[in-house]
């Protein structure tokens, strides 16, 4: 048997693992399928330096020297444009994700996980229509600093390139989900929010399941076949990922729209404030204990922290 | 206000770090970073945000050209324009 057959048969035997898990989660999606125009009852306005639109200890100067300076209303005002950021980096992210997903619909190799992708790209897209209806409604969308061109890309086996697609999407969502979470519990944000983080955390639930089992179904069956290069050009990746994603939540934007002066010196500086590095730390362990444990990363990305 | 010298030492600073080479490596400012491989497209959206804190202004990724990006020489003609002293 060739190599490339011998990996072809490993990512069978793992993704025909997953039947019971994909069948199990795809009954849960349907049981639980939503109409986004009509679940929730938006508000005709929204009062941002009265009331809460993220959990302060998230934001991304709690801690640092500008969080001190801020009164009691320019920090609510900094949380609402921080929603708004949040919001529109999962709908940059989910953005992304929606093609990668479709790229990958009924691909042969994928067919066993087919069904549940269907719900994967169903669920991405009503919930950006949550993300994007708080942002057009009360602030706006922010723009995203993604972007790639040919040089840059890297020409890429299928089989990298879809591990990688899927870990990073993993990591995304955990992240995001720890915020999720965080803030579907606290009494002291408005409803709106609330509600956005409660049912985001409670779908994206179902694919941080699938996700951490993709992963390491494919890790399995193809990292063996990868060169001592690919591995590290993989790890390398990732951690650079880690760095990527966490940035978005330092947005000289955000600090702009906040009435905060220079915006983009503010972002560097809350970066580097230890508060904010032992946060990202600590919201990203979850995630980074699972690839390390796994062998996916050799190191933690020290560099997102 | 930033020299362009300062422009071109904090990008080739960035640059190494993430490239994982050091000070010894053959980076040049005329180097072709992503032909090369000093950087791929994972590093894109931090590279522009050290861009824009460089400039002081908001770069539109619509409005971007692969051949700005192509060599610390070109992100110093395209960039340290406004909020740079030559």
């Amino acid at each position: 048997m060739s190599t490339s057959q011998a990996r072809k048969a490993r990512l069978a035997e793992a993704l025909a693992s997953l039947g019971p898990t994909v069948e199990r989660l795809s009954r849960l999606s349907q049981r639980s399928y939503q109409n986004p125009y009509t679940a929730v009852e938006w508000p005709a306005e929204v009062r941002p330096e009265e009331e809460w639109f993220g959990s302060p200890e998230y934001l991304s100067l709690y801690g640092t020297e500008f969080w001190e300076r801020l009164d009691e209303a320019a920090r609510r005002r900094l949380a609402f444009h921080e929603a708004a950021n949040f919001y529109s980096l999962n709908i940059h992210g989910e953005k992304g994700l929606m093609q990668g997903l479709a790229e990958r619909l009924y691909r042969k190799d994928l067919l066993d996980v087919a069904g549940y992708l269907h719900h994967f790209l169903d669920e991405e897209n009503k919930h950006s229509i949550y993300f994007g209806g708080f942002c057009t409604r009360y602030a706006k969308v922010y723009r995203s600093r993604q972007f790639s061109f040919e040089e840059s890309r890297d020409e890429r086996p299928r089989d990298v390139e879809d591990f990688l697609f899927f870990t990073r999407t993993m990591i995304f969502e955990e992240i995001v989900d720890h915020y999720n979470l965080v803030q579907s519990r606290d009494s002291r944000l408005h409803p709106v929010a609330r509600f956005i983080n409660h049912n985001h955390h409670f779908e994206e639930s179902r694919h941080l399941v699938f996700g951490r089992r993709l992963v390491a179904a494919l890790w399995e069956s193809c990292s063996p076949s990868w060169d001592g290069g690919t591995v590290a050009g993989v790890r390398d990746h990732l951690r650079q990922f880690f760095t990527t994603s966490w940035r978005e939540y330092y947005n000289p934007d955000v600090y702009a729209d906040a009435g905060l002066d220079e915006p983009w010196e503010t972002a560097e500086r809350a970066w580097l404030a230890p508060a904010q590095r032992e946060h990202r730390r600590r919201v990203s362990r979850k995630v980074t204990t699972f690839l390390l444990s796994g062998g996916i990363l050799d190191k933690e990305p020290v560099d997102a922290f | 206000m930033r020299s362009e010298q300062e422009f071109r030492d904090q990008l080739r600073s960035w640059i190494r770090s993430k490239s994982g080479e050091g000070e010894t490596a053959a980076l040049t400012d005329g180097t072709a970073l992503f032909e090369e491989r000093y950087l791929r497209s994972v590093h894109l959206p931090e590279l522009l945000l050290l861009l824009e804190r460089l400039c002081g202004e908001p770069i539109d990724v619509e409005e971007l050209s692969p051949r700005d990006f192509r060599s610390i020489d070109a992100m110093v003609r395209r960039y340290a324009r406004s909020g740079v002293a030559s």
